[in-house]
C-alpha cells in the first residue's frame, strides 16, 4: 500500500514523464518521433552524443521512456519512491538526452538483478544501483554497432558484457563508497568510470577502441529551453500541495535543507515532513535555468540531461547552499585556464560538478571551491581515459577528487596529538 | 564471513559512535540468539531524554529502506573520521532499543534472518 506522500511523488513524476512523451509527438509528429527513436537505439551513446542532433522528438521519447522504465524497476521492486529514486529517475531522464537508452540499459539492469540473486538479496536491495548503474550504457551500444563484428555476433556479446558488468557493479559500488566516504554524490559514476578504464583498455589493445567524437546541438530549441522552467513550476506546485498550502512551513523546512551536509545517503524526503524537497528541485531548477541562460550556452540535450540530474539530487544531497561554492570554483577554473562557458565540457563541468555540493556541506565554501576548481581540472582528462563509456564521467572525476580531499583531510584529523589518551 | 562482515559493520559504527562520548569504559557484548543475534553496547555516559530519543529515531528507521540497506549501508563501519551516522545501521537491523543504566547507556541491536520473528527474541516491552 503506497502511502499518501509517495502516492503524490508518483502522480508529480509521471505528470512530468508523460507530459514529455506527449511533448515528443507534438513535436516532430508521431512517426518521425519514433523513427528518430529507433535510430538513437543504434546511434553512438558514448560521450559526448547529443540525440537532439537526431531528433528532437525522439530525443524527449528516448529520454521519457527510460526514466518510465527506472520508475518501473522502482514500483515493481517495492522501494520507497523518496530522495534517491527520485534522483535516480531524473538522472536517467537526463540522460536519456545524451547517452542511456533503453536498449543499453536493460542489459546492465539484468545483470544487477542476477548479482542480487547471487548476493540472495531482492532487487529491491540493489535497485540504486541497476538505475545508476545503466551510466555504462554506452559500452553495450559500443559494443553492439560500433565494432567491425556482424550483428549475429555482436549483439549477444554487447548482451553479455552488460550483463556481466551489472554483476560486478554491486560489488565496485560499495567499495567505491568508502573511497570518498559518501562525499561523492554520483558513486556509480565514479564505479562505472573505474570498471570503463578496464573496458576501454581491453578495446584498445583489440585495437577496437574509436576516438571520442562530439555531436552537440549548437541550436537548442523553444521545447527544450521551455522544459526546465515548466518543470520547475511543477516541483514548486508539488511542494506547496504536499505542504498542505502552508508558505510557512514549506519555507522553514527549506531553509532547513540547505543546513544538511548533503552527504551520502541523505534523503531530503526523510529529513522533513513537508513539500520541501521538491521547492529544494524547483529553486535548483530555476537555478540552473538561469546559469545557462547567463552563460549563453544551448539548452540542447546534454545541457538540459545536466539540469535535470541536479533537479533529481535537489531530493538528496544537493542544495542552494550547497551547489554554489562548488559551481563558482568550476568557473574560476574556467576563467583561469581561459575555456568557454558555452563549451561542452566547461558547462557540462559546472552543472554536474555538483557532485561534490556534500564537501561544501560539511567543510565549507573554500573547500567547495577548491574542491570545484580541482572537479574542472580532472574532468577535462577522465572521459579520454575511459573511452566515453562512463557517462557519469563528472561522478568519476568527482569521485576522484573527493577522494582526494578526504583523505588528505583525513590524515590531518587523525594525525593531531592534542587528544592522545589523555583524560 | 557474511556474518562476520555484517556485525563488524554494526559493531564499527556504533563504536564509533559511543567513542565520539569519549566513554572511559566501553563494552560490546555478542549473544546468539533463536532466530539471529543480538549485540549490546555499554559505555559510562548517560544521555538526555533528547539524546535518547534522537538515538532510538536513528536506529528505529519509520519505513524499511531496502535500498538504502543494501547499497549505502555498506559505508557503515567503515568511516571512524567522520562521525557516527546509526541510520546506516537502523536499516539494516530488526529492532534496537535504547536506555541509560545506572552507569551510562545501553543501546541492545537484534539482528535476524528475513523471517524475523519478534517472539524468539528478548527485546524489552517498554522501549
Amino acid at each position: 500500500m503506497i502511502e499518501k506522500n509517495e502516492r503524490i511523488r508518483y502522480i508529480a513524476l509521471l505528470c512530468i514523464l508523460l507530459a514529455i512523451l506527449i511533448a515528443s509527438f507534438f513535436v516532430d509528429g508521431v512517426k518521425k518521433s519514433i523513427a528518430d527513436f529507433i535510430t538513437i537505439q543504434r546511434s553512438s551513446s558514448r560521450l559526448i552524443q547529443d540525440f537532439t542532433v537526431i531528433g528532437i522528438g525522439g530525443a524527449l521519447l528516448n529520454a521519457s521512456l527510460v526514466a518510465l522504465i527506472g520508475l518501473c524497476l522502482v514500483f515493481f521492486s517495492s522501494v520507497s519512491l523518496a530522495g534517491p529514486t527520485i534522483a535516480a529517475i531524473f538522472t536517467l531522464l537526463g540522460f536519456g538526452f545524451f547517452g542511456k537508452t533503453p536498449l543499453n540499459g536493460l542489459p546492465i539492469m539484468a545483470g544487477v538483478w542476477v548479482a542480487a540473486r547471487i548476493a540472495r538479496q531482492t532487487l529491491g536491495s540493489y535497485s540504486l544501483i541497476a538505475l545508476f548503474g545503466t551510466a555504462l550504457g554506452p559500452m553495450v551500444t559500443y559494443l553492439m554497432f560500433e565494432t567491425a563484428l556482424p550483428l549475429s555476433l555482436s549483439i549477444p556479446i554487447a548482451c553479455i558484457a552488460g550483463l556481466a558488468t551489472g554483476i560486478i557493479l554491486p560489488a565496485i559500488a560499495g567499495t567505491m563508497l568508502q573511497q570518498h566516504h559518501g562525499y561523492n554524490l554520483y558513486n556509480i559514476g565514479f564505479s562505472c568510470g573505474f570498471i570503463g578504464l578496464f573496458v576501454s583498455s581491453t578495446l584498445r589493445v583489440m585495437k577496437q577502441m574509436q576516438p571520442i567524437s562530439i555531436q552537440w546541438n549548437e541550436q537548442g530549441h523553444p521545447v527544450l529551453t521551455a522544459l526546465i522552467p515548466a518543470v520547475a513550476m511543477l516541483l514548486c506546485s508539488v511542494g506547496l500541495i504536499s505542504s498542505n498550502g502552508s508558505f510557512k512551513i514549506l519555507f522553514l523546512d527549506t531553509r532547513e535543507l540547505q543546513h544538511l551536509s548533503g552527504r551520502l545517503p541523505t534523503d531530503y524526503f526523510d529529513a522533513v515532513n513537508s513539500g520541501a524537497p521538491w521547492l529544494n528541485m524547483g529553486l535548483l531548477a530555476f537555478a540552473s535555468f538561469l546559469f545557462v541562460l547567463i552563460t549563453g550556452a544551448p539548452f540542447n540535450g546534454p545541457v538540459i540531461g545536466g539540469i535535470f540530474t541536479v533537479i533529481g539530487f535537489g531530493a538528496f544531497g544537493k542544495s542552494l547552499k550547497n551547489c554554489w561554492p562548488i559551481v563558482l570554483g568550476v568557473c574560476l577554473g574556467i576563467l583561469l585556464f581561459r575555456k568557454e562557458f558555452t563549451d561542452p565540457g566547461p558547462i557540462l563541468a559546472a552543472l554536474f560538478a555538483t557532485t561534490l555540493a556534500p564537501i561544501a556541506g560539511q567543510f565549507g565554501i573554500l573547500a567547495g571551491i577548491i574542491a570545484g576548481l580541482i572537479h574542472f581540472i580532472m574532468v577535462e582528462s577522465t572521459a579520454a581515459w575511459h573511452g566515453g563509456l562512463d557517462l557519469y564521467n563528472n561522478g568519476f572525476a568527482g569521485g576522484l577528487t573527493a577522494t582526494f580531499i578526504i583523505t588528505i583531510l583525513h590524515w590531518f584529523q587523525t594525525n593531531r596529538s592534542k587528544e592522545d589518551f589523555k583524560l | 564471513m557474511k556474518r562476520k562482515d555484517f556485525l563488524n559493520r554494526l559493531i564499527g559504527e556504533v563504536t564509533n559512535f559511543l567513542l565520539e562520548g569519549n566513554p572511559l569504559r566501553l563494552v560490546v557484548s555478542l549473544h546468539q540468539e533463536d532466530d539471529g543475534a543480538h549485540l549490546s553496547f555499554f559505555d559510562d555516559r548517560k544521555r538526555s531524554e533528547q539524546e535518547l530519543q534522537s538515538i532510538r529515531a536513528s536506529l528505529n528507521p519509520k519505513h524499511t529502506r531496502p535500498e538504502l540497506a543494501g547499497y549505502y549501508g555498506m559505508m557503515a563501519g567503515y568511516d571512524a573520521s567522520w562521525g557516527a551516522r546509526l541510520k546506516l545501521i537502523g536499516w539494516q537491523i530488526k529492532s534496537a532499543t535504547v536506555r541509560n543504566t545506572d552507569s551510562g547507556l545501553q543501546i541492545d541491536l537484534w539482528l535476524g534472518s528475513d523471517a524475523f520473528n519478534p517472539d524468539n527474541f528478548t527485546i524489552e516491552k517498554e522501549n
